[in-house]
């Protein structure tokens, strides 16, 4: 396993250094500010690198517009069999070379990331080096505090009151980003869902819920470091999908519609103040219903 | 081990039902991986290794069974059909 997570070590206390070192003239080499930066820093780093996967994901949910009706058309003949349509709802998908789905890779890919980052700052605790987090770094990390909390301390491994406040506080955001969320995205984001998915729904409701209730027994045991790390992407989540609900919703969902009316609505405006100037433009949005998808692709033999 | 890794999969499988859903393929990675290692063993842990890096961005994704004459619905329905006769044949 070590030949696996040795060069992810290095890569994480590599970026982490680095970001010290570019901080460190601003905030002074031993401030907990530039630690928390650079943690902060890393897993910028790594959303910034997956924005793309996000783009192409969300251009192939637009493209979905075109496929709506073959859609209905699947659901209706196999209403019976779920698995059936399933796979026929794939099918579609592959001959259309079109998929709204992210994918698996992404995700797991990231798991052995925040592992080694885990292992990293836990080494910060116990005094063992990871990588090029070591020397002078690692006495200095190990002091280093958020809002007066030791990075590398945790709510279960440390007597002092800060700590505990202070992983309660972070805690409680991760699980308050983590519920926004989900429920933006359920509310707002997907498309709606008939009787048949209602089982699900109540599911997902559930999860809902129970979610942050997990969150807060496995965050007990993490050093601050890391549930900073966690915070900052679920921020990064919510930030993310907040902007791609509001500007390029999934076809069929609540504030697709939204949006839709809105745009009507500007347009309308626009025509009323500036006649006859925009009149391409404005006349576009006021198709209600069905917009017409700039690309469709035609059906592969 | 077989049970255990299993367990593990559906555990994964109920902490992130809770999010829109996320697989190309049909199955999805998890439940294709639970079925491989249940049939192969080591040798389906390969198989979902596998799946898995397939399931990536540049992928399309499709219908991916473990074994396709066992467990695709056409012939789950088939079966099925089969059983309806043969009670009413008694």
């Amino acid at each position: 396993m070590s030949f696996i997570l040795n060069p992810l070590y290095d890569i994480v206390s590599g970026v982490i250094v680095a970001i010290h070192k570019a901080l460190a003239p601003i905030f002074g080499a031993n401030s907990g500010v530039t630690w928390s930066l650079s943690i902060m820093g890393l897993v910028v780093l790594i959303r910034i690198i997956l924005i793309p996967l996000f783009v192409k994901q969300i251009k192939s949910q637009r493209a979905l517009t075109a496929l709506q009706p073959h859609m209905k058309e699947i659901q209706k003949k196999y209403k019976d069999d779920r698995q059936k349509q399933s796979e026929e709802m794939m099918k579609l998908y592959k001959e259309h070379k079109t998929n709204p789905l992210a994918s698996c890779f992404p995700v797991l890919a990231q798991a052995p990331i925040f592992f080694s980052l885990f292992t990293v700052l836990n080494g910060i605790a116990k005094n063992k080096p990871h990588g090029f987090l070591k020397g002078d770094y690692l006495v200095s990390a190990a002091q280093a505090k958020f809002f007066g909390a030791p990075i590398s301390q945790s709510f279960l491994g440390s007597s002092q009151t800060t700590v505990k406040i202070v992983t309660v506080l972070l805690i409680a955001f991760m699980s308050g980003t983590t519920f926004t969320t989900q429920r933006q995205l359920m509310v707002k984001g997907m498309p709606k869902m008939d009787s048949s998915n209602n089982m699900m729904l109540q599911q997902q409701k559930i999860m809902l819920y129970l979610f942050p209730i997990i969150f807060a027994i496995s965050g007990v045991n993490f050093p601050v470091g890391v549930l900073i790390y966690w915070s900052t992407t679920n921020l990064w989540t919510w930030g993310q999908q907040f902007y791609v609900i509001k500007r390029n919703p999934t076809p069929g969902s609540p504030a697709y519609e939204e949006l839709q009316r809105k745009r009507a609505h500007k347009a309308k405006l626009a025509g009323k103040t500036e006649e006859g100037i925009d009149q391409s433009e404005a006349s576009e949005p006021e198709v209600l219903g069905q917009r017409q998808q700039p690309k469709k692709k035609k059906k592969k033999k | 081990m077989r049970k255990i890794f299993i367990a593990i999969v559906r555990a994964y499988q109920i902490a992130t039902s809770h999010t829109a859903p996320r697989c190309k393929y049909y199955p999805s990675c998890s439940n294709y991986t639970a079925t491989a290692v249940g049939r192969y063993g080591l040798k389906g842990f390969a198989m979902a290794v596998w799946r898995i890096v397939r399931c990536n961005p540049w992928s399309q994704g499709g219908v991916d069974y473990v074994d396709e004459h066992l467990d695709c619905a056409d012939v789950k329905n088939l079966l099925i059909d089969n059983e309806k006769e043969v009670v009413g044949a008694n």
